[in-house]
Order: structure tokens, then sequence, then C-alpha cells
């Protein structure tokens, strides 16, 4: 009932009449009554007499009347009654009619009759007009007369009750007790309004008061709070990079909008609220090793601001770096990158893939692949991380090339490069695989060296040679100089003695994917005193070409040093014997014999996992003969050895423990 | 090149929050700058210029067009030339020490061992050596007359010189030294825009006005600003490369129109009066 009565606060209506003002009220009652010198007691008395005959003559008629409404006005009566006062009507009509025009005709008569009472009709009708253009002037004019419009403007008269009669007491009772119900019903009604508003006032003033201390702790956080360039009631917050791609630096801003009770809501309009990164996978066989999850991810609405404001700059950072890598992979399509709409695989080496895509943070744990260990993580965490520093790194470069004196503008855009993200990434982990290899083969050859029985002198490498420069030189000046080492190219270097005196090799290993040459590189050299005419192979871009220069190398020192090795003379001293190299590129020497036919053969071959050697007797004059024109004997007295010795080797073999045995006891069976 | 122009004077009061302005603006901390301006004056070699002289063979082999431009080359209006070149507040004599260094020595000999050295060596690894200053070319037209645009439009052309003293090559290329003025400010870059809110210093009015370059600099305190109350000129410019095509000019100027409007609130950069940029020699 309260709510729906609905006018508590308007002002009061106007009292209908103001009261007049004494001399209008002593005027009148000089017109009505006299003047005031003529008021005496006698007079007063006089008229209240009069004034109470009246009353009573009236009560007494008015009782009579309402005595006789009921039973004797009956409807015979009334009709009687109205066919009395119409013939009065009538009459006085005819009376008025005839008496300033003689007795006519009665058609006449009826005529004039007629134009009177239309007359009067008019005039009647002219009056109500009048009266009612007051209120409805539209209406009211079409009925008027011209005559009357031309005379009276609209709406001069009008009509108002004048001296109404006395209500009944019991009315002006019932009337007073509904307007005081009214005044308590609408007073109630305002005071509960009021109260809403200042409760809901109140609710407001906590709410806004909540939200500002919540904006000012987050611009007393650091962060950069503004007004929102398109909408200029609302406040903002900054939180992207000011140096990313344009898109992804207007994306960085969000608005600070107030929740009911004041907390605040960061809106990022239409953009998707879940917070998504960039998830490196690793797949090396069957295995698939992922990058752990970047931590303070999956912020829901419930946590504190700044934790969401967080969240909203990690993820623009992820999707930028997501876009950027897609860009970049496209123009890596050479190192045969492949893109997909949502995943990028970089292929590294015959057995490794790197899978990058973009994920939600949510969906990340639930993955099947998730079987591996997480030490085995490693290589993807660093990876990850690897990106987003060249990112930032990226960031960085973007400001200083900004904050540079502007080239002259010209009609053609310069278009901005694609970041170097992946390209370091991957130069890292072929220049891991390269060097990895070496390492492998360069132990391998050396353990058959060794079970040979030959001292290899150890080999030394240096791994990264060009990021290691820091000892010495000073270390770099800024955070960008020290990333930037790794845009360079990778190098590494190999270095070794060989058993030759004198003699050394170093291998050298580029890598650079930044700019061309592209890809690995090795750069093998050697210092080779005992072969004359030995020229380094130089620049190889090949494994097996390598493979095949240092074996090779290592066979001449193996050639070499067996020739150079003094031997000891079994017969005569004076007469000292050592085998003669005769093409120590194919690994053959030779022991030369007082008999033309009994020169006696060796050839040494040299692989990666065995080293043969083997003598045989030939038979041309002085030995030097090769392939048919060798002439190997018939009883050749072949001998073979091998290392490292096999298990099941034969068990002439076994009876040497060295190279050098080997060696002394061929020349010693060679001149029996 | 081309060279548009805006031009706003910032009264001294106003310079700090226009520096902070300014580097919310651009997003970029402001980059300070000294320059010392050597200002050149082209003179005619008596004799030199004859028009049919020397290669005239080889000019009337040549079209007409080409001769035209020969002679128009030689004969030409003349101009004012700036060398520009930059330095660091540590290529400036110490505050002070200098002038007093021989009687500081002999009062304070006994007083304090440790101290001048301390102060020496910083002295002596920043000396400034005139021979190994930098300097830049920089040619400037008198502004275009046409009135396009509320911008202030120039020919311009800089390049580098070699370092040290360039007296001798400048003479030898037909200009004389006038004077010499030093600036001082910021840099700012937005997009393309370079902003410059910078002031001209004069050197001490004390000593007599050298005849060439100066070989050392007095101390930094005692440049005097040219405009006494110490106010600083906004300078907003870009370079295009090519004045000729239209759809350049319009994009540069559009931007800097830009930048004006962004700055409304704080400056009105408005183009400068063309003849007080007039750099011919009369």
């Amino acid at each position: 009932m309260v709510e729906s009565f609905t006018l508590p606060l308007r002002p009061p209506p106007e009292q209908s009449e103001r009261p007049d003002t004494l001399p209008v009220e002593i005027a009148q009652i000089n017109n009505q009554w006299g003047s005031f010198r003529e008021v005496n007691e006698e007079v007063l008395r006089a008229k209240i007499a009069e004034e109470k005959a009246r009353h009573g003559v009236q009560q007494d008629e008015e009782m009579g009347e309402g005595e006789q409404e009921p039973g004797e006005v009956d409807v015979t009566e009334r009709r009687e009654q109205l066919y009395k006062r119409r013939l009065e009507i009538t009459q006085f009509a005819m009376l008025v009619a005839f008496t300033p025009a003689k007795p006519l005709e009665s058609s006449v008569a009826n005529q004039s009759l007629n134009s009177k009472s239309h007359q009067e009709t008019m005039l009647a009708l002219d009056f109500i007009s009048l009266l009612l253009s007051k209120h409805a002037p539209r209406q009211a004019e079409t009925s008027m007369s011209p005559l009357l419009k031309q005379l009276a403007p609209l709406g001069t008269l009008d009509s108002d009750l004048v001296n109404p009669p006395p209500r009944p007491e019991s009315a002006i009772k019932d009337i007073s007790t509904v307007s005081r119900g009214w005044r308590i019903q609408n007073f109630e009604a305002a005071s509960s309004k009021l109260l809403s508003a200042a409760t809901r006032l109140n609710g407001e003033i906590e709410s806004e008061t909540r939200y500002w201390s919540e904006v000012l702790a987050i611009k007393d956080k650091g962060w950069k709070v503004c007004r929102h360039p398109r909408e200029r009631q609302a406040l903002a917050v900054q939180y992207g990079f000011i140096e990313a791609t344009p898109i992804f630096r207007d994306r960085g801003l969000a608005s600070l909008r107030r929740a009911k009770d004041g907390s605040l809501i960061l809106d990022k309009g239409l953009l998707p609220t879940g917070a998504r990164h960039v998830r490196v996978r690793v797949k090396q066989g069957n295995q698939v090793f992922v990058s752990s999850t970047p931590s303070g991810g999956g912020a829901s609405d419930t946590d504190p601001i700044e934790h969401r404001i967080l969240q909203a700059r990690d993820s623009v950072f992820e999707e930028e770096l997501f876009h950027e890598l897609v860009r970049e992979a496209r123009a890596m399509a050479g190192c045969s990158v492949t893109t997909r709409q949502n995943l990028v695989r970089v292929p590294v080496s015959d057995d490794m893939e790197i899978l990058l895509d973009l994920v939600d943070a949510d969906t990340h744990g639930v993955g099947l692949e998730q079987n591996s260990t997480q030490g085995d993580n490693r290589l993807a965490d660093g990876l990850a991380h690897a990106i987003r520093i060249l990112l930032c790194f990226a960031h960085r470069q973007n400001l200083r090339r900004r904050t540079q004196l502007p080239r002259p503008l010209t009609s053609i855009r310069p278009t901005t490069p694609e970041y170097h993200l992946l390209r370091p990434a991957l130069a890292y982990l072929q220049h891991l695989s390269h060097v990895r290899w070496l390492k492998s083969f360069f132990s391998d050859i050396h353990s058959v060296l060794q079970s040979a029985g030959l001292d290899m002198p150890e080999w030394t490498s240096n791994s990264y040679a060009s990021w290691k420069k820091s000892p010495t030189s000073p270390s770099p000046a800024t955070l960008e100089a020290l990333v930037e080492n790794f845009l360079r190219p990778i190098e590494s270097t190999f270095s070794g003695k060989l058993l030759t005196s004198r003699g050394s090799f170093t291998v050298a290993i580029r890598t650079n994917l930044s700019s061309p040459p592209f890809g690995t590189h090795y750069d093998v050299s050697l210092n080779l005193p005992s072969v004359p005419d030995l020229k380094s192979p130089g620049r190889l871009g090949l494994k097996d070409e390598v493979e095949a220069a240092i074996t090779h190398l290592l066979l001449l020192d193996v050639v070499s040093s067996i020739s150079s090795k003094p031997l000891p003379s079994i017969r005569n001293a004076s007469n000292e014997q050592t085998w003669d190299a005769v093409y120590p590129h194919l690994g053959e020497l030779i022991l030369p014999n007082t008999h033309p036919e009994k020169h006696k053969k060796m050839k040494i071959t040299l692989s990666r996992h065995e080293i043969t050697l083997k003598t045989y007797i030939v038979r041309s004059i002085d030995g030097i003969g090769r392939g048919t024109t060798e002439l190997r004997s018939h009883n050749a007295a072949t001998h073979i050895c091998k290392f490292p010795q096999s298990s099941y080797g034969t068990p002439a073999a076994q009876e040497h423990s060295s190279v050098m045995d080997f060696v002394v006891a061929e020349t010693s069976k060679g001149h029996p | 090149m081309h060279e548009l122009l805006l031009f706003a004077s910032v009264p001294v009061h106003q310079h700090h929050g226009l520096l902070q302005q300014l580097a919310g603006l651009t997003a970029m901390q402001p980059r300070h700058a000294l320059e010392r301006r050597l200002i050149f004056k082209a003179f005619r070699k008596p004799g030199l210029i004859t028009g049919r002289v020397g290669g005239s063979q080889d000019l009337q082999q040549a079209s007409a067009g080409d001769l035209q431009r020969v002679n128009k080359m030689l004969n030409g209006g003349m101009f004012y030339t700036q060398v520009v070149g930059p330095v660091s507040e540590k290529d400036f004599a110490p505050a002070s020490k200098s002038v007093s260094a021989p009687d500081a020595d002999t009062k304070m000999a006994g007083m304090d061992e440790s101290k001048p050295p301390t102060l020496t060596q910083p002295d002596i690894a920043h000396v400034y050596d005139y021979d190994q200053q930098a300097w830049k070319l920089e040619f400037r037209d008198i502004p275009e007359a046409a009135t396009r645009s509320a911008i202030t439009t120039r020919v311009m052309a800089s390049a580098a010189l070699p370092r040290g003293d360039v007296e001798p090559s400048m003479n030898a290329w037909g200009y004389g030294f006038v004077t010499e003025y030093l600036v001082e400010g910021d840099v700012f870059i937005h997009n393309d825009i370079v902003i410059f809110l910078h002031r001209v210093l004069h050197y001490p009015t004390g000593e007599k006005e050298p005849r060439e370059p100066r070989r050392n600099l007095p101390p930094l305190k005692k440049m005097a600003p040219l405009e006494k109350t110490g106010s600083y000129v906004l300078q907003a410019s870009i370079t295009v490369q090519d004045g000729s095509n239209q759809e350049t000019m319009k994009t540069a100027s559009q931007h800097l129109l830009g930048l004006r409007e962004q700055l409304k609130s704080a400056v009105r950069l408005e183009p400068a009066d063309r003849l007080s940029l007039d750099t011919r020699a009369k």
C-alpha cells in the first residue's frame, strides 16, 4: 500500500482561493450590509432573529419535503408536475411571442415563435460556450457565434461555486479522518524512501571508497593508472609493454570498472580472460619433455586485483611471444620450420624436434605426455626461458631504435624485421648436437688408439668459446650487451696434440643462423711437420667430411710415428732398419729386405671403431708397387692385428697388446 | 632533403614541467645535448668566378641546361652555414678552477696534500681535445615562401666533416669563420618527429672574440643564455627525403600538426617568421 502510493515529496496543493484582502472584504461588507456606522446591537439582534427565522423555515421546508419525498411523489404526479411546468414554459413563450407582435395566422405565429426560441437557444448556446471557453477553448470556439467572438475574447467568463452549502458534520469528520490517514501514509512513505535513499547512499559511499582505495593501492604498487583514452569517464591501468608490436601494445590497457560492492573489475573488453602461455615441448625419440608452467597462471576473479593485472600482463606477453615466434618461423621455412594455426614445429636434428604452441593455463596439466620425470625438462625449460629473455631483449632493442634520430621520411615504410627468438635457440641446439657428435667421435677414436697402445695425448675442448670471453674482457656494461652475445655466431674449438712431436690439430665449429652463411661449419686446421706438403682442409660443412679428414690425419700421424720409431735390430746392430712410409696417405709402409722379393709391407686402416694392421710380403723389386703391380707373394704370410681386441677375436690377434709390439714382432719376423 | 618545422617559446618556469610532459608523450627519457655551433659565411674569392674560364670547352659540349646549372652553382646566392659539433659536459673547463688555478696552488700548497691529485685526475682524464672534435656541416635554406600550410618548410642538407680543425677546409671551400655559440637542450624522438627543447648560450663576454674556433671551452657555468631570462625554444622537426613528393610532405606536415594538437594544452607550436630564418649572405 505504502509502496504503491507515490506522492510524498510533492509540494502541498495550493489553497483554492486565498482569503480576500481586508479592503476588499470591507467593501464587500459595505455593499452587502451597509455602512459600519449603522451597525449597532439592535440591528444585529434583529438580523440574528431574522436569520434564525429563515433557517427555521428552511429547515421546516426541508423537513417537509424530506417527509414528502419517499411516499407521495408518484410517477403519475411527477408526470403531471412535468406537464404543468412545460405548459408554464410554453405559455410564457407564447406570451413573450405575442406581446410585441399582433396575433397573426397560426403558421406565422408559429414561425416567429420558432425564431424567438431559436434565438433564445442560440443565446444560451453562446453563453454556455463562452463559459466553457475558459476550460476548453478549442471545443467551445466551434459553437460560438461570430458576433460573440468579436465582442468577447475567449475565456473571459468563469463560473464558480459561491457560498457552498454546509457539509454535514459527519462528512467533514470523515474527510478530515481520511485526509489525515493519507497524510500519515504519505509521511510514512516519504520517510521510508528517505531512509532507503540514505542506506543506498551509504552503500554507495562505502563501495566508492573501496574502489578508490583499491585504485590507489594499484597505483602505489607502481602500475600506471590513467584515463581511458576511448572512454573519457573510465580509469584504465596500463600493464602492457610499450615497446611491443602496436597490436599488443594497445592491448596492454584495461579499464578499471567498479563492481556493485566497490571491488575492481579488470575489463579487458572482448579479449579472452583466461591465462595463456607458450608451451615448449622437446620431442626426443619417443619421449616428450614439456616446459614447466609459468608461475602465477590461472588467476580467478576472487584473486586480488594485482594478481589479475599480473596475469593479464603475462598473457599479453605470451601472446605476443607466440605471434613473434610464428612470424619468425615463417621466415625460417628454409630451416624446415613449419607452422600451423597454433603450432610451430622446429626440427633440430634427426631425433629431436621442438614443438611450440600457445595453450590455456588450465589445460596444461592434463596432457597425456606428462609421463617424463621432472628432471628431464631442463632443456624445454631452458628454451622457454631463452625465448622470453630474447623477446624482452627485442623490446629493449625497439626502445633503442625508437629513440635514435629517425631517418628522413620517405614514401616507403620500413618493415620491422622479425625478432631473433627461435634462431639463437635453434643455433644453440644445433651447435650442441654438433659439439656432442664431435666429442663422441674424438672419444671413440681416442679409445681406439689407446687400446692399440698408442699414447695419444688428450684433446681439449673449449665449447662455446665465443660466449666465454667475459673473464678476460671487461664484463658487459649492460644487460643488452650480455644478451647480444647470444645473437652472435656460436663457436667452439677442439684442439689436441698428435703422436709425432710438434704435430697438432684444431677444429673450430661455428654455428650461425642470424646472418649468412647459415648453418654449422667446421674449420679444421692441422699441423703435421712429419708429412710435408699437407694442407689443412679448411672449412667443411658435413660431418662425414670432418670425420674423414680427422681420421685421415690420425692415420698419417700413426704411420709417421711407426716409420719414425727406431726398431731394435735383431741380427746386426749396425744395420738399423725402419719401416718406410711409402704411401702414407694410404697407410702403407714397407720394410725393405735385402732379398728383392721379400719386402714386407704393412697396411694400416683406421676408422672410428677400429684400427687394423696387416702385413704381408710382396715380390716386387723395391716393393713400391701398388694395386696390381704390388705383386703380393703367394705365401704372403699375412698377419692381421686389430684393435680394440674383440672378445671373439682370433687368438693370433691377442698375441700383441699394442701396435708397437706388433710392429716390432713383424720386424723381427721379417728377418728370420 | 626538406625539413618541416614548428617552434614554440618556453619560459624558464615551464621548462621542467614541459620536459616531463614530453617524456611522457614520447615515452623516453630526455637525451641531453650540448652542441658547439660555428657560423661560417660564404665569400667570393676574387677572380675565381668568371663563368667561362677553365672547363668552358667541356661545358659547351654539354647541354645548355648543364651549363646553366654550373653557372648557377658558381654565381648563385651565398649562404651562412653552420658547423655543428657535439660536446659533452666533461669537455668544459671545471668551474672556477681554471681561472684561479695558480692562486690556489700558491695559497694552498702546504695545506692539503691529498686533495689536489684527486681533483686534477679527472681533469686530466677529460681534457677537451679540439683535434678529435667531430663536426657536421649543416646547410639550411631560407624557408619556402609558399603559404601552403601553417608549417615552416625549408631545404636542408648535412654532411659529416673530418675531425679536428675545420677552419682550413672550410676556408678552402670558400667559407669564412664568423662566430660561434653553444646550444644546450634535450632531444626527444616522437615517431618521425625530433623534438629539441633548447636554448642558445653565449661564450663569456669578457674575453676578446677570437677569429677562429676556440680550442678550449670555458666553464659551462660561465656561459650566458642569449635570452636573458633563460627561456627555451621548442623545435619540432621532420626531415623528408624527397621534398618534391607531395605525398610524403603531406604526411610529414600532418604528423607535425598532430603533435601541435597534442601539445596544445602545454605550448603553442607555430611556424617561424620566414625572414628571421634567412640564411642568405648579402
